[in-house]
């Protein structure tokens, strides 16, 4: 538990904080949905419900992070948005393809839906197509992936972000800033193990303290991809979850922790987390918990 | 004599990564290969007609190829020397053990080191703040990789561009540092104009001294008068232009250069590394390049 001396940003997305000191407002939680390609609604607003329902209860706020994997599901996804999502409650988009990225980009802006999108996400597989579209359609906030395919070390994740690292013309800052972009979130893109998967949690402190600017993590990936624990059933649930305290831990600022299901596990065990690392830098920095910090809510 | 000139490179040739594929890699938990884009440059090159090739420093520039393996340094927006420079593990044997598996059996290759010279200049130096010094462990490192990759390369290329603009006193002891003890063939590439330092450079421990004579043709003169038994790499087209040399053009340079050197003409190549043109103008250039040099010998 520690203190950054370069000055933190608190980030106000709608009616969400985030970033500053370790301790000052709570980690954000990313849940989300939609994952296994076509969407299900049936259970999505209840899931939804269920996690906005703990957040209030936590004090950590809840960001619904959608998949949208094809042109064809993204009317029916953002008519969902619109209808589900609060006006100051931002969420984010996930788009893997880059046509995809276009089209929803020019969607949400139809609508009216860009100031409460973080896109999800800008990393060196961005295309002429998309940058256009970015430029024309810009959102809010987005969410930059520091992954550096020539290195995966906290040095390689800045590189990727100052220069492209010669995998892109420029680096993924100055592509953010190029968009217009306001806000700017940084993924320390987490790798699967026996590729520097610690690489991820390490960079937390590193880029915040380089830059000052939220930043998190996948880590839950990380369990995912190590097959191992599938020997230990009852077990890999846990891992899963309890992954995600390292991000808090390291001064990280968000968490994509998966599906928007595992909220109920999530969310308390972050909040734990906030707790333990606010009473020291409380007493020891002087950083105060915001109001709805975790520690405000249950002491 | 003039049947063993052959053909090669000087080093670096272009590379169109596919990001859309990194980044599925990335998603799927698998690092990303570099092996396609290393078989795209040896193909093109070989394919070309060039006989002795290089692994395409298809992976970085050369600066960051060996400050990124280095122990002791590291890149953010620049190279930076934030340690004591060491090899701890090597750089480029695995590409070029790769790039032995899959060349034909009668090319050679060419392995690439940057000098210590041109390293010291082009880092930012948070450590010793002494670029003397600085040079040298380069130089101690650089003699470790070549320790690793001699036994899988045909000729070993030293790339010290800064000597052009930058010559310490202490140059030709770096290079011999580096090259100390060497067995295979061994080649030191000077872009630029190197009017100012041929008198020093001749008599470098090297076989063989590489420059950009197509872009400074006034080096023939230069050389002329500073005759040496050092044997001679001919850059023979631009490497900083676009613009496709005609066979019957550089012909007329290689004579040129068949003139000056005589029975020392070993090598011909293009006057610097290809990885800034367009890619169909890289292979064009050596395809003429390749031609050219049958039209003359055969």
């Amino acid at each position: 538990m520690f203190s950054f001396t370069k000055k933190q940003e608190v980030l106000q997305i709608g009616n969400i904080s985030i970033g500053g000191q370790p301790g000052r407002v709570p980690t954000v939680l990313i849940g989300g949905l939609f994952f296994s390609g076509k969407p299900d609604f049936s259970d999505a607003k209840e899931d939804i419900n269920k996690m906005i329902s703990i957040s209030e209860n936590t004090g950590n706020p809840a960001i619904c992070d959608f998949f949208i994997k094809k042109t064809e599901y993204i009317d029916d996804i953002l008519s969902f948005i619109s209808s589900t999502i609060p006006e100051k409650q931002p969420f984010s988009i996930d788009v893997t393809d880059p046509n995809v990225k276009v089209s929803v980009l020019s969607k949400l802006d139809e609508i009216g839906l860009l100031n409460q999108t973080i896109y999800n996400s800008i990393h060196v597989g961005i295309t002429e197509g998309e940058l256009d579209a970015l430029k024309q359609h810009c959102p809010n906030t987005a969410i930059l992936v520091a992954f550096n395919p020539k290195d995966t070390s906290p040095d390689g994740k800045i590189e990727v972000l100052e220069t492209g690292a010669h995998v892109t013309k420029q680096g993924l800052f100055s592509i953010a800033k190029e968009c217009n972009i306001k806000n700017i979130l940084v993924d320390t893109a987490a790798l699967a193990p026996g590729q520097n998967s610690g690489g991820s949690i390490a960079a937390l402190p590193v880029i915040k303290e380089e830059y000052g600017l939220p930043t998190g993590c996948a880590i839950h990936n990380v369990v995912e991809k190590s097959t191992w624990l599938n020997n230990f059933s009852d077990a890999k649930g846990i891992v899963d979850v309890a992954s995600n305290i390292n991000i808090p831990l390291y001064g990280g600022d968000f968490a994509i922790f998966g599906s928007v299901k595992h909220a109920n596990k999530v969310f308390p065990i972050i909040a734990w987390q906030d707790i333990l690392i606010s009473e020291y830098v409380d007493q020891y920095f002087g950083v105060k918990p915001s109001e709805t910090h975790p520690r405000r809510m249950f002491y | 004599m003039n049947e063993a000139v052959e053909t090669t490179v000087i080093g670096s040739y272009p590379v169109s990564l596919n990001t859309l594929k990194m980044m599925d890699d990335y998603s799927n938990g698998v690092l990303p290969s570099w092996n396609p884009y290393i078989k795209h440059a040896v193909s093109s090159m070989s394919d070309a007609g060039i006989d002795l090739i290089s692994d395409g420093q298809t992976r970085d520039p050369f600066i960051n190829i060996f400050a990124r393996g280095f122990q002791g340094c590291r890149i953010r927006s620049r190279a930076e020397v934030i340690g004591p420079v060491d090899l701890v593990k090597p750089i480029t044997k695995n590409d070029l053990t790769y790039v032995s598996s899959i060349i034909p059996k009668d090319k050679k290759i060419l392995g690439l080191l940057v000098g210590p010279c041109t390293l010291s200049e082009s880092v930012v130096d948070y450590f010793y703040n002494d670029k003397k010094e600085l040079a040298f462990a380069f130089a101690n490192a650089l003699k470790k990789e070549l320790r690793i990759i001699e036994p899988l390369v045909d000729m070993i290329s030293i790339d010290e561009p800064f000597f052009s603009n930058i010559y310490p006193e202490y140059a030709k002891e770096l290079i011999s540092k580096v090259l100390d003890g060497v067995s295979c063939r061994t080649r030191m590439h000077v872009c630029g104009d190197v009017s100012s330092i041929v008198q020093d450079i001749v008599d470098f421990p090297v076989d063989i001294l590489s420059h950009e004579f197509k872009a400074t043709p006034t080096l023939f003169d230069v050389f002329s008068e500073h005759p040496s038994d050092i044997g001679i790499c001919l850059g023979c087209v631009r490497s900083d232009r676009k613009e496709i040399e005609p066979v019957s053009e550089i012909i007329t340079h290689i004579e040129k250069g068949k003139q000056v050197f005589d029975s020392k003409l070993k090598q011909l190549a293009p006057d610097c590394g290809l990885r800034m043109l367009p890619e169909k103008n890289a292979l064009s250039k050596l395809r003429n390049l390749v031609s050219a040099k049958e039209k003359i010998y055969g």
